[in-house]
């Protein structure tokens, strides 16, 4: 085959892990194309490679780690005990037929236990999968308000703006990141939770009066964040203040936090 | 040195306890794992960690970090035993690619954190154990095979090989620590591995 001695080469740069850069795709590409060739030599130099190692006198490691590692695998839903020597049957046959002659012989009671574990499990997986899905959404909602944040910084024409706590909110301190024309991207401090069926809303002040411009909440730690769409005017001020959850036209609460 | 940082080198027994997974062939451990069976992954483990963990000292050089790899390696090996495919490569080679593909991940994880690189200097936990009789005496000859080999090699072709395998140094590095064209590097790799295979080969 033309050209193929390239490959070879690429191939043994590759076994030892050394390979990068465009040689690198162009090595896997050839691979992902199914060369046999290469995928021998591949295996082949996998196995001199550990022919290698193993020349290099055996050590072993602290007992802390396989007991670590058993108590893992104990606790692995795939692990069992060997139950006999009388040759190896497929786990889940083993456990079904377990499951099954434990059920005939006790009327139940070992299959009751296994299916309060299975039960457990099955919880267990869930409650695992509902987190991962949740801690998932919250890191997608932080990394679209950076980026947004990130957005409009590359823009000249944003500018940083600084809020200080006022009245009941002393400690609360604001940074908003404004473009007059794309709107900006909130970040609060030190702000206490909003009281039950409350919300803080965010006012633009320009020549007029001050303009709805959206609520948020704050977490725990009395953080928050909240995207501003664009006033219809170029706003000179900022201000935020306590109000109903659902938001109201025109200011009726305490002004918790103000610019300049 | 805490507790849980202590090796013991020492001489693998030979495993001839016929009926009990401590006779198994790796394979078949492998297969017993993949079916769950604790006890032969607790039998697979004495065997291959003592030899995979030189391996994974002398590439992560920090014998707390190189317990967590093992850690690592081993439980990655429990999980992925259902995948494990013969026909693709023996046990021993699974294991020690595994291990050495999750030291170099680590140690690359290291140098991003800023801290510095030192290269793996030889043998550094190598000490001859007491070898005698048996299977032992008959591993230990068949190490001096490869190893006399590898010592054989010219000491440039050498050198990159063990610049990319233990020191997990890219191509590209290699050829700017030594000063070589990038061609020079791909060269030395190709022509001394090619000649590790042969041997190896070659080898009972």
């Amino acid at each position: 085959m033309m050209g193929h001695e390239t490959f070879d080469e690429l191939a043994a740069v590759y076994a030892v892990g050394a390979l990068d850069g465009d040689d690198l795709s162009r090595f896997e590409a050839h691979l992902a194309s199914g060369c046999d060739h290469c995928s021998t030599s591949l295996r082949d130099s996998d196995e001199a490679l550990a022919r290698m190692v193993l020349s290099g006198t055996p050590a072993v490691p602290s007992p802390a780690v396989k007991a670590a590692l058993l108590e893992r695998v104990a606790a692995d839903g795939r692990g069992r005990r060997a139950r006999s020597r009388a040759g190896w049957v497929p786990w889940a046959a083993a456990t079904a037929a377990a499951a099954a002659i434990a059920a005939m012989i006790t009327g139940g009671v070992v299959a009751s236990r296994y299916e309060a574990q299975l039960g457990h499990m099955a919880r267990e997986t869930a409650g695992v999968r509902q987190r991962l899905q949740e801690s998932e959404e919250s890191l997608r909602r932080e990394v679209e308000v950076y980026r947004h944040a990130v957005e409009l910084l590359r823009d000249p024409a944003t500018r940083v703006v600084d809020l200080r706590g006022a009245g009941p909110a002393p400690e609360a301190s604001a940074r908003l990141i404004w473009h007059d024309k794309t709107g900006g991207q909130l970040f609060v401090a030190n702000l206490p939770a909003a009281p039950a069926g409350k919300a803080y809303e965010l006012w633009t002040i320009g020549s007029g009066a001050p303009q709805p411009a959206g609520t948020f909440q704050v977490d725990a730690s009395g953080r928050g964040t909240h995207r501003v769409e664009p006033a219809a005017s170029a706003p000179a001020k900022f201000a935020i203040s306590l109000e109903p959850e659902g938001g109201v036209p025109a200011p009726t609460g305490p002004i918790v936090l103000a610019s300049r | 040195m805490g507790s849980g940082a202590v090796a013991v080198l020492v001489n693998p027994r030979p495993l001839c306890y016929s009926g009990t997974v401590m006779s198994m062939a790796g394979e078949t451990l492998v297969r017993r794992m993949a079916g769950g069976d604790r006890d032969a992954f607790g039998a697979f483990y004495d065997r291959y960690a003592p030899l995979v963990y030189p391996l994974i000292v002398r590439i992560v050089r920090d014998r707390s970090d190189a317990a967590d790899v093992l850690q690592d390696v081993f439980w990655e090996a429990w999980q992925g035993a259902p995948a494990y495919d013969p026909a693709r490569g023996t046990p021993e080679a699974w294991m020690i690619t595994r291990a050495r593909t999750r030291s170099i991940d680590r140690v690359r994880a290291l140098r991003r954190r800023g801290e510095t690189f030192v290269p793996p200097i030889d043998d550094e936990i190598a000490a001859a154990p007491a070898e005698a009789g048996g299977d032992a005496a008959e591993r230990a000859e068949d190490r001096g095979i490869v190893r006399q080999a590898l010592q054989a090699l010219p000491p440039p072709q050498r050198e990159a090989i063990e610049l990319a395998y233990y020191g997990g140094l890219t191509q590209t590095e290699i050829a700017e620590r030594l000063k070589q064209p990038l061609g020079t590097v791909k060269t030395r790799i190709r022509l001394g591995l090619e000649r590790l295979r042969e041997v190896v080969r070659r080898a009972p």
